[in-house]
């Protein structure tokens, strides 16, 4: 039983699928930046007579989504029509699923290890998206326009609506199972999963158990553009339906709006109208039977799924809980790392250097992993010349760097470094290092009278000695022949 | 060489032979529009230019020694609920009086392949809903046998056309009898064909799950070749079946009906039909047998008691979702408002004509919460059961031989004030739809005021070949329907 007080959490998540066509028609999905009313047909502007007709590839993408989430598909599931008015609707209709989704049940793991729970999923369905509104204000809102315009480039892109039951508990968790499912989506490579861009929606319905444990009046947020505002807007929903209730009052069933600025959730003011959707089954489209062997060809495109990943990163390489999550995140970055330990790189080196070094070069340069000029076989191959000293730390930075803006190979670039691949070591070590012991005069006086406690004029020397051996030496054998030479003086 | 006279599939022969070029047949069938169009008013929009031109293109393509296609330069006209690129389509209604579609709805790009010259589209009831096409927003055709009468709806332009001889062809949609009501109004045959036989693809929907395009003509070969040309499977079209169609011209050539089992169906007989229409039935029963088919009883209990209540929830039901889209807000009427709701309320309050709103209506009622259980899904599971009657009497039989309708043409105004009367009218062609059936209308001669009579044969689905057969056989005895008007057409 639920603990009187205790948050209860549904989302609803809508996934725009990376199809390149729209749902019922053939017009490109590619609405961003697009010169409004271009991608459009007769089709998605709702043309009288024109008719829809199933886009397969977007089956496909949603049922690898529920086989991924462990769903059951649908054999047999049909479309509805949910009518009602608005500009951005040129049917006044949307193809929706209503009594027969394209799937049910399954769930989405959170948590890490004993910790690790399901949230069970009620159903997976498509639909199509609507236009978009542009108003007229310079705040972009209805509220204070003249005019508005609308764009039907959006309209008939393919939506996966994912339903979850009411069984997340904090703000934190909500936030996870956001997190998994857009990483879920992104591994399967049906959807980009970008929330700033719109392609994956979040809202959530929230309420407060009763004394009893019952559910108690769910209210649903929408408009949080990202995982900080949809966690921000449940935990301020949450103590707002506290005090509501601690008041004496009882919470309003309504529709919130997230305000990132502000940090508080808006009701709509007046009242809401109760919707008569008056859904039916739509003529137009026969339901969907899917042929045999449909679903079981599906789970040919499946790939490792990211939380087993992740466990395998810790349990096989000893990865940091941390590490893994960062390296799983995405499935391009996470082959990146396989492919990098398959070519001999040191699993926990290639960590820590695709973390700083990869990411680094990925934010700065705004790319995705598969853009890098650096393959992982030359960035493996860069790692074990660090793991075997044949390339200090600070020189192997400089020889990735020259990599990545360049594009150079692995030996090119050190050539160009002018750090030819061989190993500066024993006699010709010694010459490199009486060279600047000649020169340096005063820094081994200090040393040798007792001026240096702190070894700083030590490091000095051993820096100057790497840099004339061009980071070719091993800064250990460095300190400890410089250790020899003036100890045993 | 006179082209009026000729039947579709005899005037293509001729334009391909040129005894005749398709330009002259265009202008044959324009002259006779001048002469008749006054009386009749069959065309919203005539397309004589545009009709013009593409004949020339014909006559061109057949200079060269190509190949027009199987309707090359025949003239047909279509109803004005099938899209035609740029070309005005209004569906007889005031909120498409100024929309250009655009795009080609795929039977009109069929017919253009198929060398087929469209001269104009016929006017109809507002958005097919009608029996009579006084629900046309902008007038009334008049039946070309009695000008003070209806010819029927809502294919009721199209019907009149083919009646007039203003072309061997005309496409109509039938919904409950759209088709078939007006071609034994106006004495020509018409066709309903299977659902899913033609493609729906830029017919503006009316009930999409009832609605199918098909074609008129004065000859049972034209139907058979018009049907050839229209039945081509559409992918644009989910509904479109992909089973592959037998040529259909090719089934006429059988003389007898033997072993043809026909069925009367026993609930009928006790529904009151003008004498003039038992009369024809026998008529045409007397015929079938004398080919060689046996008649038997079956039966259709459900069909006779719900069939048209059930017709009446669920056709409503989905034209009050497809007409949703009149909103002022893309094309058609756009009527200036103060705001949203302002704008929905005065585009459609002005916008739609009284039958269309009370369909509309009702159909939103049977759809709302509370009510679609007790309306609309009774009406899905009475339809199911329609279909099972059906299916259970086509054991039996291989067709059915059904009044069209109830009466003959009535006169303008005589219904149009009561609209149950008026649906009543549909009593025999409704099930039809309800059940995804052929039918086909046929005229069985005329009474002895004058008015055609018709008949329709109903088959199983995908049963056309049968119901062309049968037709060919009465076509045999009793003659190719005659034009109205006489003259040059007949």
């Amino acid at each position: 039983m639920r603990q009187p007080g205790s948050a209860v959490i549904g989302l609803e998540i809508h996934v725009q699928l990376a199809t390149a066509s729209k749902l019922f028609c053939a017009c490109s999905t590619d609405y961003i930046g697009a010169v409004p009313n271009t991608n459009v047909c007769p089709v998605c502007l709702g043309q009288p007579g024109s008719l829809p007709v199933i886009n397969a590839r977007v089956v496909e993408f949603a049922v690898r989504t529920a086989l991924a989430l462990g769903a059951r598909v649908g054999q047999f599931t049909r479309f509805h029509r949910k009518n009602y008015f608005y500009p951005d609707l040129p049917k006044a209709y949307q193809i929706s699923q209503y009594d027969l989704p394209l799937a049910e049940g399954g769930s989405l793991p959170i948590g890490d290890g004993k910790e690790r729970r399901a949230i069970p999923i009620t159903r997976l369905h498509l639909e199509e998206d609507a236009g978009k509104l542009v108003h007229s204000a310079a705040d972009g809102r209805l509220g204070h326009s003249e005019y508005s315009m609308v764009d039907y480039n959006r309209g008939g892109v393919p939506l996966m609506e994912i339903v979850s039951e009411p069984e997340i508990a904090t703000p934190a968790e909500a936030r996870e199972y956001v997190a998994r499912l857009r990483q879920l989506v992104r591994y399967l490579g049906v959807s980009d999963g970008d929330m700033e861009k719109g392609s994956l929606r979040v809202d959530a319905n929230v309420s407060l158990s009763r004394k009893d444990g019952s559910l108690g009046t769910k209210v649903e947020v929408k408009n949080m553009n990202s995982l900080r505002a949809l966690e921000r807007a449940l935990e301020y929903e949450i103590v707002r339906q506290a005090e509501v209730l601690a008041s004496g009052e009882s919470v309003r069933q309504e529709t919130r709006h997230w305000d990132d600025g502000n940090g508080v959730t808006c009701g709509t003011r007046g009242k809401e109208e109760a919707h008569d959707y008056r859904y039916f089954p739509d003529p137009d489209l026969p339901p969907l039977v899917l042929p045999a062997g449909f679903v079981e060809k599906q789970l040919g495109f499946m790939p490792d799924m990211p939380w087993v990943l992740k466990e395998r990163f810790c349990t096989d390489w000893g990865l940091s809980n941390e590490d893994a999550s960062v390296l799983t995140e995405w499935p391009g970055l996470a082959r990146y790392m396989e492919e990098c330990v398959r070519c001999g790189a040191n699993p926990l080196r290639a960590a820590n250097w695709i973390r700083t070094e990869i990411l680094r070069v990925l934010n700065e340069r705004k790319i995705p992993i598969e853009k890098i000029s650096v393959s992982p076989e030359n960035f493996s191959a860069l790692l074990t010349k660090v793991e075997g000293g044949d390339l200090s730390t600070t020189l192997a930075k400089k020889v990735f760097d020259l990599m990545v803006s360049e594009g150079l190979s692995l030996p090119v670039a050190i050539d160009r470094l002018g750090a030819s691949s061989g190993k500066l070591t024993g006699p010709e070590l010694k010459a490199v290092m009486d060279r600047v012991l000649e020169r340096e005069t005063s820094a081994i006086e200090e040393i040798r009278t007792g001026k240096d406690p702190k070894g700083k004029k030590r490091g000095f020397l051993c820096g100057q000695i790497m840099r004339e051996a061009r980071g070719q030496a091993d800064p250990g054998e460095v300190a400890k022949m410089i250790g020899e030479i003036l100890d045993n003086q | 060489m006179n082209s009026l006279g000729l039947t579709a599939t005899d005037l293509a022969a001729a334009v391909k032979n040129r005894e005749v070029t398709a330009a002259e047949a265009v202008g044959a069938s324009i002259g006779r529009l001048a002469e008749l169009e006054g009386k009749v008013h069959a065309l919203l929009t005539p397309l004589f230019d545009r009709a013009l031109a593409r004949a020339s293109e014909i006559d061109r393509k057949i200079g060269k020694g190509e190949d027009a296609g199987p309707l090359a330069g025949v003239p047909v006209v279509v109803k004005d609920n099938l899209c035609m690129k740029g070309i005005r389509t209004t569906c007889g209604s005031r909120i498409l009086e100024k929309w250009h579609p655009p795009y080609d709805a795929t039977v009109i790009r069929l017919l253009e392949e198929a060398g087929a010259v469209i001269i104009g589209k016929a006017n109809m009831d507002e958005f097919a809903m009608g029996s009579s096409t006084e629900n046309s927003a902008f007038f009334t055709t008049n039946n070309p046998w009695d000008l003070e009468r209806v010819p029927g709806g809502s294919s009721g332009g199209s019907a009149a056309a083919v009646a007039c001889g203003y072309a061997p062809l005309a496409l109509g949609s039938d919904t409950g009898g759209s088709i078939r009501q007006p071609a034994a109004f106006c004495g020509v045959y018409g066709l309903k064909p299977t659902y899913g036989l033609v493609s729906r693809y830029g017919l503006v929907a009316f009930a999409s799950s009832l609605d199918q395009v098909g074609p008129f003509a004065r000859s049972v070969d034209d139907l058979a070749l018009a049907l050839d040309v229209l039945s081509t499977p559409d992918p644009a079209d989910a509904t479109s079946s992909r089973r592959s169609r037998p040529v259909y011209r090719a089934c006429l050539g059988r003389e007898d009906l033997k072993g043809l089992r026909v069925g009367v169906v026993k609930e009928f007989e006790a529904y009151p039909v003008q004498a003039e229409i038992r009369e024809a039935l026998g008529r045409v029963e007397g015929i079938l047998r004398g080919a060689g088919a046996e008649f038997l009883p079956v039966s259709l209990p459900t069909t006779i008691e719900a069939g048209l209540p059930c017709y009446y929830i669920l056709a409503p039901a989905e034209a009050s979702s497809n007409l949703a889209r009149y909103d002022g807000v893309r094309w058609g009427l756009s009527v200036e408002a103060e705001h949203l709701l302002d704008l929905y309320m005065k585009t459609r309050g002005e916008g739609f004509g009284a039958e269309v709103k009370r369909r509309i209506l009702t159909g939103t009622y049977v759809l709302s919460s509370g009510y679609y259980d007790a309306y609309y899904l009774v009406a899905q599971k009475a339809r199911t059961q329609i279909s099972r009657e059906f299916t259970e009497a086509f054991r039996n039989v291989d067709m059915l031989l059904m009044p069209t309708t109830p009466t003959l043409p009535f006169r303008k105004g005589e219904n149009s004030e009561d609209p149950i009367q008026m649906y009543l009218s549909d009593v025999f062609t409704l099930p039809v739809n309800l059940a995804s059936l052929p039918a086909l209308s046929l005229n069985a001669g005329n009474s002895p005021g004058g008015l055609p009579v018709g008949v329709q044969f109903v088959g199983p689905r995908w049963g056309e070949e049968t119901l062309l057969g049968a037709a060919k056989a009465v076509e045999r005895v009793l003659g190719k329907p005659a034009a109205a008007f006489g003259g040059e057409g007949a």
